[in-house]
């Protein structure tokens, strides 16, 4: 072993929610070397900037007796029936999914969801409260129960400190500003990592029994997004350069309340909370959309209806692609007690109180609801009939469960992360401790990383990094947006090739080893282009239409033909190779219905 | 740069360091354009995307969340995502940002935060649970929660240790961000070790080190107040013994309903 090779039983990259999780249940089970790399400080992570609730049928609050869908709610008297079950929230979870998501998964991360709420609160994590102590929720989108379990407005942030801490506690060992390069497998077997110290610019072969990827999601190849500038996918390209499929690219969730012009998520919980949107005519035209759920319909109808609003000329602002977010009558106390960043941020970043004024907003590119394919323990799989890849695992946003399916509701992502990072840590935990050993490395993955480092510093270039990202992004948010079409998508699929041509005269401006930040731009736009292909290709194969996923050119959902998993092959330089995988559904319990709300 | 005429140019100057190449640090003027809307991020985003690749700093969520971002913008500690441009401009439109100070300077604008993240951890910053834990939640009222208000929305990015005096002496002292952390701990109804916790505060680096000069709440870009609670804990340390008691006494009712007022 040389100086240029690091050995842990455990490698993880990304230190969300599920990392942080996965780090801390393997350590804890009494995985000795448990080491977890990210390309910021953990408590950068992009999880943090989740607001409004993680989702469990815990049965806290109830809406007062007779006060209708947008009445108060009050906590559950003692020995007064339950309005929540688990059952209920599988059911929310499977009709938001569009029936795409896989049942078996839906109902394991739903009943799992009340364990880990209770474990979160158990490590010390500050929750709202009701008047009796217990943990305060509130409505969300899509749930038909107030199951949105919350701290205020900033809940990500006290869940990521939360297991931060707890992975610091068990001696998870950080490599924090660590640039994950590359994935090595060979034979169906992960070996291991190549990644960047940020701070020395040297690159390392991390050797491990077991590797996760909890790199979170690629937001940031969309124009307007409410993701971190981290939030570029890596994880997602490297996966599927290494021979690891993608699965239900085509599903990308754009939120419908991301602050005008910036994207900056303003929570869903200000509609949970009882806010409004407007049109130009001040007229809530949800009423026409989703009269049953009004502004808490799922995120994918709500965000549609937002457009077509928007597209028919009812739009706000300058260009007319705003839509007014209406706090005003909650009060101030109320938007001050639960809703204070949403308040800060209207005020830091539009200039807007929203005690006082309407907030402008618009869709935001949010989520991505598929990405590598796991089972239900984290263990990734090679292809669409389930072989696994040894030794290689994801959670969180970077997989694909699928618990999501075709759209995903407001809150069980942080629930997704946390169940299925548990999950994944204690599958490894077992793996690690039932014997395996450190699978060999052929050749020099660390040199041969090294010397496509150097190319890109030496290349001279024309071509400036951001203007290739910008015109990216501009095609995506065109083509591969809220509404698709098989021309738009052609458009798209041709825009990237052309990107991938100027991205080879691509040029760094930066040429020195230390923190080469300029470096990694280049990196994590090569990474965008990889998969905004997968995204094109698989929109542009899904000729309906089904959650996020709006074809105009097929705008019915078609399960005699699609009520299937995409899954995209990498297929040399050519678009990826589609096969299908079928959907995991319980037709006794739960068969697919129509969807309305 | 290009400029049609129809927005001002601005001046942004920027503290240049390479360790490796450079002597000591210098001042770097770049041009922008004062767009309606520009935060000093912006305008760092510009000249690295458009005319310096090699100007480096750290940034993520960009909304005032994830804490990456803290500098010193015309020698004030703050989130340079949430500094509007024009108004961090002098008479002569000139802006002059540099790194975090007291900092070992990583590369111009990144520091290098050992020293607070060794602090944070020293304070043991998560939770010790009592042995009894129930089946479901420990019972908290509103009133405990918010108790805890002034210290869990920290988003550690550093603002408050880097304009503290006392560090800028010496790095032994735990700092503004991890006693607030500290304070967090101590003040939780479900935390079993506040007396130890106490102690260690009560100790040479910890809160008698402050001299209560409230740079931290000048600079905390969360509006948080670490001077308060570094009193709060002096206060606490010297009758510890009643608090541990307190809570134990509190712990014995952690399962049950909080009662009605």
């Amino acid at each position: 072993m040389d100086h240029n090779t690091i050995v842990h039983d455990i490698v993880i990259v990304g230190a969300g929610l599920a990392g942080s999780w996965a780090a801390t249940v393997a350590a804890r089970e009494g995985v000795r070397n448990v080491a977890v790399l990210s390309k910021v400080h953990p408590l950068r992570s992009h999880s943090g900037a989740a607001q409004g609730g993680i989702a469990a049928a815990l049965n806290n609050v109830r809406p007062v007796p007779g006060s209708g869908p947008e009445g108060p709610l009050e906590q559950l008297p003692e020995g007064a029936d339950p309005v929540d079950s688990v059952e209920l929230h599988i059911f929310d979870t499977i009709k938001g999914s569009d029936w795409l998501g896989d049942q078996d998964a839906i109902e394991i991360m739903c009943r799992e969801a009340v364990d880990v709420l209770y474990e979160y609160e158990h490590m010390g994590c500050v929750f709202s409260r009701t008047p009796d102590g217990r943990i305060a929720q509130r409505r969300f989108g899509g749930h038909s129960a107030p199951r949105a379990n919350y701290a205020a407005d900033w809940t990500g942030h006290v869940l990521l400190h939360t297991i931060y801490e707890q992975a610091l506690r068990h001696g998870v060992k950080f490599h924090s500003e660590w640039y994950c390069l590359d994935l090595i497998v060979e034979d169906n077997v992960c070996r291991g990592v190549v990644a960047m110290d940020i701070l020395t610019g040297k690159v390392y072969t991390l050797r491990a029994k077991a590797v996760m990827f909890a790199t979170g999601g690629y937001g940031r190849a969309y124009k307007i997004t409410s993701n971190a500038l981290a939030n570029t996918g890596d994880g997602v390209a490297i996966a599927y350069n290494a021979g690891i499929p993608l699965m239900d690219m085509e599903f990308v969730q754009f939120h419908p309340t991301g602050l005008y012009k910036h994207g900056i998520l303003m929570s869903e919980a200000c509609r949970g909370e009882g806010g409004y949107l407007l049109n130009k005519n001040l007229e809530r035209f949800m009423q026409r959309y989703a009269p049953g759920k009004m502004e808490l319909a799922p995120r994918d109808l709500v965000s549609r209806s937002e457009q077509r609003e928007i597209d028919e000329g009812r739009g706000i602002g300058e260009d007319g692609q705003g839509i007014w977010l209406d706090l005003r009558h909650l009060g101030r106390e109320k938007i001050l007690e639960r809703l204070p960043q949403v308040r800060e941020i209207a005020i830091n970043f539009v200039g807007v109180d929203p005690i006082e004024d309407l907030v402008p907003i618009q869709p935001t590119a949010h989520y991505s609801m598929g990405c590598i394919p796991t089972d239900v323990n984290g263990q990734v799989l090679a292809d669409a009939n389930g072989a696994p890849v040894v030794g290689f695992y994801a959670a969180g946003e970077v997989a694909c469960v699928s618990v999501h399916g075709a759209n995903r509701l407001g809150t069980n992502s942080l629930l997704d992360a946390s169940v299925f990072g548990r999950r994944a840590g204690h599958a490894m935990a077992q793996f690690v401790q039932s014997g395996a050993v450190l699978p060999p490395v052929a050749g020099d993955p660390a040199e041969r990383n090294r010397r496509r480092l150097c190319s890109l510093l030496d290349n001279p270039g024309s071509e400036l990094v951001e203007d290739i990202a910008v015109d990216l992004k501009t095609t995506m948010t065109n083509n591969c947006g809220i509404f698709r079409h098989a021309e738009g998508l052609k458009q798209a699929l041709a825009d990237i090739q052309a990107l991938k041509a100027r991205f080879k005269r691509a040029r760094v401006m930066d040429k020195s080893s230390r923190f080469n930040t300029d470096l990694l731009a280049a990196l994590e736009l090569e990474h965008m282009l990889t998969f905004s292909e997968v995204i094109a290709a698989t929109a542009l194969a899904r000729d309906e239409s089904r959650g996020a996923h709006y074809r105009t050119d097929f705008p019915q959902r078609d399960d005699s033909r699609w009520l299937v998993h995409t899954v995209a092959h990498k297929n040399g330089e050519d678009g990826p190779r589609l096969s299908f995988k079928p959907v995991t559904i319980n037709w006794e319990k739960y068969p697919p219905q129509e969807r309305k709300y | 740069m290009s400029n049609n005429g129809a927005y001002p140019i601005v001046t942004v100057r920027i503290q240049r360091f390479n360790p490796d190449t450079d002597k000591k640090p210098y001042l770097q003027e770049f041009q922008v354009e004062l767009k309606p809307g520009t935060t000093v991020l912006d305008a760092l985003h510009e000249i690295k995307a458009h005319q310096d690749g090699s100007v480096t700093f750290r940034r993520s969520c960009r909304h005032a969340i994830c804490g990456s971002c803290a500098m010193n913008v015309n020698g004030k500690n703050e989130l340079v995502c949430k500094a509007p441009l024009k108004e961090r401009l002098d008479r002569k439109g000139r802006v002059t940002i540099r790194p975090l100070p007291y900092l070992p300077i990583v590369k111009d604008l990144v520091v290098d935060r050992s020293s607070f993240w060794e602090q944070y951890q020293r304070v043991k910053p998560w939770l010790v649970p009592p042995e009894n834990i129930p089946e479901k939640e420990f019972r908290m009222s509103p009133e405990e929660v918010a108790a805890l208000r002034n210290a869990e929305t920290c988003i550690m990015c550093g603002a408050c240790y880097s304009s503290c005096q006392i560090i800028a002496l010496t790095k032994e002292y735990i700092g503004p961000h991890a006693l607030l952390k500290a304070f967090m701990r101590v003040m939780d109804p479900r935390d079993a070790i506040p007396g130890e916790r106490l102690a260690d505060l009560a100790g040479g680096d910890g809160v008698y080190r402050c001299r209560t000069i409230f740079n931290c709440i000048d600079a905390c870009p969360k509006g948080l107040n670490p001077t308060e609670a570094i009193e709060t804990l002096r206060k606490l340390a010297q009758k510890r013994q009643a608090f541990e008691a307190a809570r134990a006494e509190r712990q014995k009712r952690l399962s049950e309903p909080i009662p009605s007022p």
